[in-house]
């Protein structure tokens, strides 16, 4: 039988940032808006959503004197991701 | 690319949406990556011939004591080329480059100190710039080997057989010869790395 994906990485906006994080130490907004194309808004509304369930850590500051935030990816969010993935080459039969 | 949303894939979107951002992401060559070796190549350069102008043609004692501007002026400027890039991302490779040369960085630091302890310590003297080199040429080549940059690698294994010059042509010259390397080993790929990186950008 199959698991059910995790519906909150089975989001095209969220899933990208959690690639993106996945493959790196660490991401400024702006970077990962510039890899994913999305707007502001709606990319700080899903970082919110992933912050929230602990699978990204957000830290917000500044370089120089402008704002930045920077995500990185959890342990749980790697732990999630590889679930997600794992599930998701079963339904592929990969 | 189209704009992403909050909408629901399929199963095959999804694995084709997650090799593309994790693909993308790793091939990304920063823009300005080449500039760390031009700071300090060319910082180097300047300091290399101040030395050996001030040392050779004036009777100025404190010449030597000039090396030690080179850490306080490229350093900060290094932090600062970092500063100014609009967007931040920080990779596992980079992180490794990173820690290669805070290694590397401290190796060639207390071989300096222990050179101008020499006379103080007893010990006979230290060929500082053969030293100096081969251990900038090994982080060169290792960095050039974890970015997959051949012409970062060549230079710097180039360099450290080159770096055995200094202990052929001894006294004020070997400066000189010094700079030459340092030309080849920073200057040279940092270029070359700036443009591969800015036209893939």
């Amino acid at each position: 039988m199959f698991k059910e994906l995790n519906p909150l990485l089975h989001s095209e906006l969220r899933l990208a940032i959690m690639s993106i994080l996945i493959s790196v130490e660490e991401a400024d907004f702006v970077y990962i808006k510039e890899q994913t194309k999305a707007t502001a808004g709606n990319l700080s509304v899903q970082i919110d959503k992933l912050s929230n369930a602990g699978y990204i850590s957000v830290v917000k500051g500044f370089s120089g004197k402008k704002p930045r935030t920077t995500c990185s990816i959890t342990t749980e969010g790697k732990v999630a991701f590889e679930e997600y993935v794992e599930n998701l080459k079963e339904y592929l039969k990969i | 690319m189209k704009f992403m949303e909050d909408r629901i894939l399929n199963n095959s979107e999804s694995l084709e949406l997650i090799s593309s951002m994790i693909k993308n992401t790793q091939e990304k060559i920063t823009k300005n990556s080449g500039t760390p070796f031009l700071i300090w190549g060319y910082t180097t350069i300047i300091i290399s011939l101040l030395v050996w102008g001030l040392s050779k043609y004036t009777l100025c004692g404190w010449s030597q004591a000039l090396w030690f501007a080179l850490p306080i002026i490229a350093f900060p400027l290094t932090l600062l080329s970092q500063r100014k890039k609009k967007v931040y991302v920080k990779t596992f490779v980079d992180s490794v480059i990173s820690k290669i040369w805070i290694i590397f960085g401290v190796a060639g630091f207390i071989v300096t100190i222990l050179a101008f302890l020499s006379p103080v310590l007893g010990v006979t003297s230290m060929p500082i710039l053969f030293s100096v080199l081969l251990l900038m040429a090994m982080g060169t080549a290792l960095t050039g080997l974890v970015i997959k940059f051949n012409i970062l690698t060549i230079c710097g294994i180039v360099s450290m057989f080159l770096s055995s010059a200094c202990l052929i042509y001894r006294g004020l010259d070997s400066i000189l010869v010094f700079s030459a390397i340092f030309f080849i080993m920073m200057v040279i790929p940092g270029h070359i790395l700036n443009s591969k990186a800015n036209k893939n950008v």
